[in-house]
């Protein structure tokens, strides 16, 4: 486990997010960055983020992805974290057409289930395909979902539960939110205290004692599609 | 003003018609347009009471299908009709008139249709409001709800010019400009989306805007042509103006349609390779059958009948056309790794196409029970 001062990373990231969250939220940034080299593909943030906000069938904040790098016979498997980018210059705000997604002062792109029309055309828009369309699929098939599938997520702070297709956030749209929810009660992303391989880093990218800040300044830090101009806030170290 | 006998059917003459096709008297096309708005509207029920995870089958990968298309393609027929009128007007007035009223009638018909499609796939149709209470200026799709608006009234306000005998050319200069401007901002929806290299082009308004002017000449045709037959007019006279405009709108398709290909299949950004991916149908369906073959086709006769079927071909082609134009560009995924399929696919639900069926009966169910009524010959009444 990396340790840094003598340290666990995850208590440098708490403490880093105390400290953040003692500032007014728009001299915030948060930010996060995933190290390739440390994930072991085993999609423990993928299940924490699903228990986390009580995720629907094919919709994944933040899958893992396996990607293969070179050409045949020269190739080596890469597992690619894909969480909300959380871009500063975001394609999906844009375009929504009654300004259901916006970005907060903080930088996190959020969704307002209750405005949200379900027209889909942020989903179109996202050049990372980290949005999915809420139709209402419950794990067990049927109209009759079990308890545990209609149970209050908790996102955004707000009270949703997935009675029906009349009730958000079925018809809408959903995505990573960086859990706003916990950062708001002082506690990391669900995603960053599931990483078996502590290769998740989060935090205040306008504090430069943050871990998070070290970590985005390292010559291998990447942003995926920059040459789009969307600006993520998710960092890949290589 | 007049409102019944004018701007919607006699009620007499209403409760005759519909007497009539009780007593199986109706005509083949009405009895089969009344079984699809049937067959429609359980489906569009179907998807309202059970929702869209057990009816329709698109996904967070392809997240527009055959209820989008539907929309378009109906978008640019009215468009379309919007076109033919205002050319019809402008340079073959006397050849064009008789049709003057079954047109535009039939582009609020099919502005109506396009909604009735759109309404079915959006996830909360309910917080349309939201449009007014929460716009944002940033958004095509906002810009297209305003104009749509406009447009709407727009030939709303022909329709009620050309049924009164009032026929304003201001209006229908208004209703042009507005058409044009409306449609390419639809165009621009999907042109502005720089995620996906199938769309992203400055090209797209445009397209939209020749193809409209193509689909809606079709339809047209298709009306002019039966409308000649019924009421026995001189067809080479009549139909010469919507012959050179089917030619010029699928010479201007082509154009377009050519050069959006040859532009894509040059590129080589990331995800440019579905141009090459999608070459083959686009060349030999959508520019050979699609286009080049209705044109040949033109060229083998101008009697009324056989200018019915080129539309009809057309419209039927076109339709296929939109619906590799929305599901292409969806074809590779943005984000690729081993678990997300190469090639994303799609193939529409029984419920998805019954809603694309409910959209063109309704359009084919009011036109008829409006022509049996005898509303289309009330303007032709006025100007002779």
């Amino acid at each position: 486990m990396e340790k840094f001062e003598e340290k666990d990373i995850l208590e440098i990231m708490q403490a880093d997010l105390q400290r953040a969250l003692k500032k007014p939220r728009k001299e915030r940034r948060w930010a996060m960055a995933i190290d390739l080299k440390k994930c072991i593909g085993c999609h423990a943030c993928t299940t924490g983020c699903m228990s986390e906000n009580l995720t629907p069938p094919e919709i994944h904040y933040r899958p893992v992805n396996e990607e293969e790098i070179g050409e045949f016979p020269n190739t080596s498997l890469r597992f690619l974290p894909r969480p909300c980018m959380q871009c500063d210059s975001p394609t999906c705000t844009s375009v929504c057409p009654v300004t259901a997604t916006y970005k907060r002062d903080d930088g996190i792109v959020v969704i307002d289930y209750n405005k949200c029309i379900g027209c889909r055309y942020c989903i179109v828009a996202c050049p990372y395909g980290a949005r999915s369309a809420d139709v209402g699929l419950y794990y067990t098939g049927d109209f009759h979902s079990q308890s545990y599938e209609v149970e209050n997520s908790g996102e955004y702070g707000k009270s949703y539960k997935r009675k029906s297709h009349w009730h958000s956030p079925i018809g809408n749209a959903r995505k990573c939110h960086f859990c706003v929810h916990r950062i708001e009660k002082s506690e990391l992303t669900r995603c960053t205290t599931t990483c078996l391989g502590h290769a998740t880093f989060f935090g205040d990218i306008n504090d430069p004692g943050a871990l998070i800040t070290k970590m985005v300044s390292r010559p291998n830090a990447i942003r995926y599609k920059e040459e789009l101009g969307t600006k993520p806030t998710v960092y890949y170290l290589l | 003003m007049t409102f019944y006998g004018v701007l919607i059917p006699d009620l007499k003459k209403l409760a005759d018609t519909l007497k009539a096709a009780l007593k199986g008297k109706g005509g083949p096309a009405l009895y089969l347009s009344l079984v699809g708005l049937v067959a429609g509207f359980y489906a569009i029920a179907a998807i309202f009471i059970t929702g869209h995870g057990h009816t329709i089958n698109t996904s967070s990968q392809v997240p527009w299908g055959l209820q989008i298309t539907t929309y378009i393609y109906f978008v640019l027929i009215s468009t379309g009709c919007t076109f033919v009128n205002f050319f019809g007007y402008r340079f073959y007035e006397k050849q064009y008139r008789p049709f003057a009223s079954r047109v535009i009638f039939l582009g609020i018909m099919t502005a109506a249709a396009a909604f009735f499609s759109l309404a079915t796939e959006m996830g909360r149709v309910d917080r349309m409001y939201n449009f007014l209470i929460s716009p944002n200026p940033t958004s095509p799709m906002f810009w297209m709800a305003v104009w749509y608006t406009c447009y709407f009234i727009a030939i709303l306000l022909e329709y009620v010019n050309i049924q009164t005998g009032r026929h304003s050319s201001r209006v229908m200069w208004g209703a042009f400009i507005i058409a044009v401007i409306t449609h390419s901002t639809l165009g621009s929806l999907l042109g502005a989306v720089s995620s996906r290299p199938y769309f992203y082009s400055a090209l797209l308004p445009i397209y939209f805007l020749f193809i409209a002017f193509l689909t809606g000449c079709a339809l047209t045709t298709i009306v002019a042509a039966l409308t000649i037959k019924e009421q026995k007019l001189d067809e080479e006279y009549h139909l010469e103006p919507f012959v050179k405009f089917l030619r010029i709108g699928l010479g201007l398709a082509f154009l377009t349609g050519f050069w959006r290909l040859m532009i894509g299949l040059a590129g080589h950004v990331e995800g440019s390779e579905v141009f090459r991916l999608s070459a083959a149908n686009n060349i030999w369906f959508g520019l050979g059958v699609a286009v080049a073959l209705p044109f040949l086709m033109l060229m083998l006769s101008r009697k009324s009948g056989w200018l019915a079927f080129t539309g009809l071909f057309i419209m039927v082609t076109q339709l296929k056309t939109r619906n590799d134009l929305v599901v292409g560009g969806f074809k590779l995924p943005v984000f690729r790794a081993y678990q997300v399929p190469e090639v994303a696919h799609y193939t529409p639900s029984i419920y998805e196409f019954l809603v694309l069926v409910a959209s063109v009966s309704l359009v084919a169910v009011l036109y008829i029970v409006c022509d049996k009524s005898g509303l289309f010959e009330v303007a032709n009444k006025e100007v002779q």
